[in-house]
């Protein structure tokens, strides 16, 4: 048959692109428990990190109790646009911190996050996220300590403007208590964090705590 | 194929041709991955499984591709490789796929991969195209694994994690060892170490 012929060729191709899109699926099919195990220990570790939570060790079980030791957790409907969204609580202390998953898109791609408040809700407590897939060496660099830190205890100005309550490189006030620096050479990723970031803290607000019903989280759940 | 051809394939890719300092290929995560050695050791091995399966297939295939859409075919057999490789580390190395992910991806991009494919694979028969893929990816994780000997120990005052002896009483860490400047000065000397030492080898022998 010749080899240039159209139909050769699409013939060629087709079938290369079965043999191999099995290949990967397989793979993929193969190795998708220990995925998922490891989607949730990130899940898990990124909670305890966010919450400061005390652990006793590194293993997948010693986050999970960590979690279950001392959060509770409820479901906000209505929180996250049409959606629900998972607010965590403290229960171990009389601080009632309180956590909540955001997100956003970013530069590239969605950003997954978790944020904790304190419970007036006046203040960051930390910020971390989950997964993104911003630029390596620019926008990644969202989830550097530097950057992070910046957020530990940061006043949200609740009287200023929606896009303004957090502000992440912008603003003539340097010292401002509601500023973090953003990260160089990635002004669209600190701008789309910032827009995303201030929608949510919008909607976090608008939930009504008290009304929520905290149950204790189940181990098996995480 | 004779010994000697296989001997001077993977002498090649080592060290004659070696596709970092001697190609120049493969800078980019060359620089990007090697301030840990344990990320460096994770990435070789996703190159050097691509780059020997990939020219593998691509010989295999050579007779029966068409001429035209070798170069798609190239791509897709290298990313499907490549994709197989990010879902392994993924599940069995989550921690360093955080670090390195992004950089698997572009394996695929890879100049090294490529390269072989179309220089060699694409003209020679499955078993020599299998060895100068696994030569090359060699000569390539070796080289990177020479900045990160240096790197790492400068940087963070460990090797594979494992912090040097006495570290806190006499070390202070060069952060710019942890940062891509400190990258560019190690691959430059290696490079000219290399070619310098190649040089006069091949003085010698004419």
């Amino acid at each position: 048959m010749n080899k240039n012929s159209p139909i050769y060729v699409l013939g060629f191709m087709a079938a290369l692109c079965a043999f191999f899109g099995t290949g990967v699926s397989l793979v993929h099919y193969a190795t998708s428990d220990l995925l998922a195990a490891n989607e949730r220990l990130n899940h898990n570790r990124v909670i305890c990190d966010a919450f400061d939570l005390p652990i006793d060790g590194q293993t997948p079980a010693d986050y999970a109790r960590a979690i279950t030791e001392s959060l509770e957790i409820a479901e906000a409907t209505g929180a996250n646009g049409n959606g629900s969204r998972r607010v965590y609580r403290r229960y171990d202390d009389d601080s009632g911190q309180l956590g909540l998953p955001f997100s956003g898109m970013g530069f590239w791609d969605r950003i997954n996050g978790f944020i904790t408040l304190d419970a007036e809700r006046e203040n960051i407590i930390r910020l971390r996220f989950f997964d993104h897939k911003e630029t390596p060496g620019l926008g990644a660099r969202i989830e550097e300590p530097r950057f992070l830190d910046q957020f530990d205890g940061l006043t949200i100005d609740w009287d200023a403007p929606v896009p303004r309550r957090v502000l992440i490189g912008t603003g003539h006030n340097a010292d401002a208590p509601n500023r973090v620096d953003a990260i160089t050479g990635a002004t669209q990723t600190s701008n789309s964090l910032r827009d995303f970031l201030n929608t949510e803290l919008e909607r976090i607000r608008a939930i009504d705590i008290d009304a929520l019903q905290f149950q204790r989280i189940d181990d098996t759940e995480l | 194929m004779p010994a000697q051809n296989a001997r001077e394939i993977f002498r090649n890719g080592l060290l004659g041709d070696n596709p970092v300092y001697r190609q120049v290929l493969g800078i980019c995560s060359a620089l990007a991955v090697t301030n840990l050695l344990a990320n460096t050791l994770l990435m070789g091995f996703g190159v050097i499984f691509t780059t020997t399966l990939s020219n593998w297939t691509v010989s295999l295939l050579r007779n029966y591709t068409p001429r035209r859409v070798r170069m798609i075919a190239q791509v897709l057999i290298i990313a499907s490789y490549v994709m197989m490789v990010d879902i392994m580390i993924r599940a069995w190395a989550p921690d360093i796929h955080r670090f390195i992910g992004p950089y698997v991806g572009l394996i695929i991009t890879n100049c090294i991969i490529m390269g072989r494919a179309e220089a060699f694979a694409g003209k020679n028969p499955p078993w020599p195209s299998l060895l100068d893929g696994l030569a090359c990816g060699l000569g390539y994780t070796l080289v990177l694994i020479a900045i990160a000997v240096v790197r790492e120990p400068l940087g963070f005052g460990t090797l594979l994690g494992y912090t040097l002896p006495a570290r806190d009483l006499w070390w202070h860490s060069w952060t710019i060892m942890v940062m891509p400047p400190g990258a560019f000065f190690m691959l430059a000397i290696v490079t000219w170490f290399a070619r310098s030492q190649l040089d006069q080898k091949q003085e010698k022998t004419t």
